[in-house]
């Protein structure tokens, strides 16, 4: 999750008006605050707008943060809230209806495109999981966070976590595990 | 990869690099300056003069205090009991006929008991 031992000191100066520090900490959670919001949404640019708007919700409520807890979980359930939320709002365009063939038995794709092929059927998988499983195991095996912050994140007990987080892979993994057939 | 099958408390590596680079997004410097940006505007607004916020609070606040004031007056008017007529309570004050209670208190002799019962009980 990079450096984020300073995370505090710079919400800190944030808050004095530290455009710069809020500068680095724009920096250091784009890209996660991106990838938890595409979990969520599936579509790219409805995510980066998500993302958008949790950097933007984050930044009212940043007198609110604890500073004796890590930035990064905080953050990231403010980002899926504004996913979520966002979703709820458009009224779910949901990903594209799936194609059998990108989840499993297509026919084999060439070298050259293998690895978008992958990410193509990963993506997919991910948009047939329920949007909490597919979420709690991008925040676990992507982002690295704990079961315990996943709770706090998305607001479930830490049980329901482990158990999203197991069903969400066994589903992703045999699909890897296909594709390597 | 490790067995589908398998609780596993601990990240699966494998798994994480493929997703990750399924998820991985675009364009990360121009996502960062839009954030940028909306924060200047976030803090811009948040900026705005003290005055120019009371200015547009003036004229809704106006309306109010006047509706406030208006219906206080009203309110008032239909609470207050009407004053009763002059002339009846000219007429409830003037003095009895007859010596009255003056005559009673600076006479020489003291009143007889009946007297003084008769003018307080009589109406006038």
């Amino acid at each position: 999750m990079g450096d984020s031992g300073d995370d505090p000191a710079l919400v800190a100066q944030t808050l004095a008006g530290d455009r710069a520090a809020f500068g680095v900490l724009a920096e250091r959670y784009a890209a996660q605050a991106r990838r938890v919001a595409r979990a969520v949404l599936g579509d790219p640019d409805d995510a980066d707008d998500a993302a958008q708007d949790g950097f933007l919700s984050a930044l009212v409520k940043l007198a609110q943060y604890d500073s004796r807890r890590p930035f990064g979980p905080w953050l990231m359930r403010i980002v899926a809230n504004a996913a979520t939320d966002r979703r709820r709002r458009r009224n779910v365009r949901r990903a594209e209806p799936l194609d059998p063939a990108l989840v499993g038995g297509g026919p084999r794709p060439d070298a050259v495109a293998v690895r978008n092929e992958l990410g193509e059927r990963l993506r997919a998988a991910l948009a047939e999981l329920p949007e909490r499983r597919r979420t709690a195991v991008v925040l676990f095996d992507v982002e690295g966070y704990s079961h315990a912050e996943i709770a706090g994140i998305l607001g479930i007990p830490e049980g329901t976590v482990r158990s999203e987080v197991f069903h969400g892979r066994r589903r992703l993994r045999a699909l890897l595990e296909d594709w390597k057939e | 990869m490790k067995n589908p099958e398998l609780f596993d408390h601990r990240p699966d590596p494998q798994l994480g690099d493929a997703l990750r680079a399924a998820l991985e997004p675009e364009n990360h410097a121009a996502f960062v300056a839009r954030v940028m940006a909306n924060y200047e505007r976030a803090l811009e607004q948040a900026t705005v003069p003290t005055w120019e916020v009371l200015a547009s609070w003036f004229r809704p606040g106006v309306a109010v205090a006047v509706a406030l004031i208006a219906g206080f007056v009203f309110g008032q008017a239909m609470l207050t009991p009407a004053p009763a007529d002059p002339a009846s309570f000219e007429a409830a004050m003037a003095p009895a006929e007859g010596p009255g209670l003056a005559a009673l208190v600076t006479a020489d002799d003291p009143p007889d008991a009946s007297v003084v019962f008769t003018s307080l009980v009589e109406p006038r």
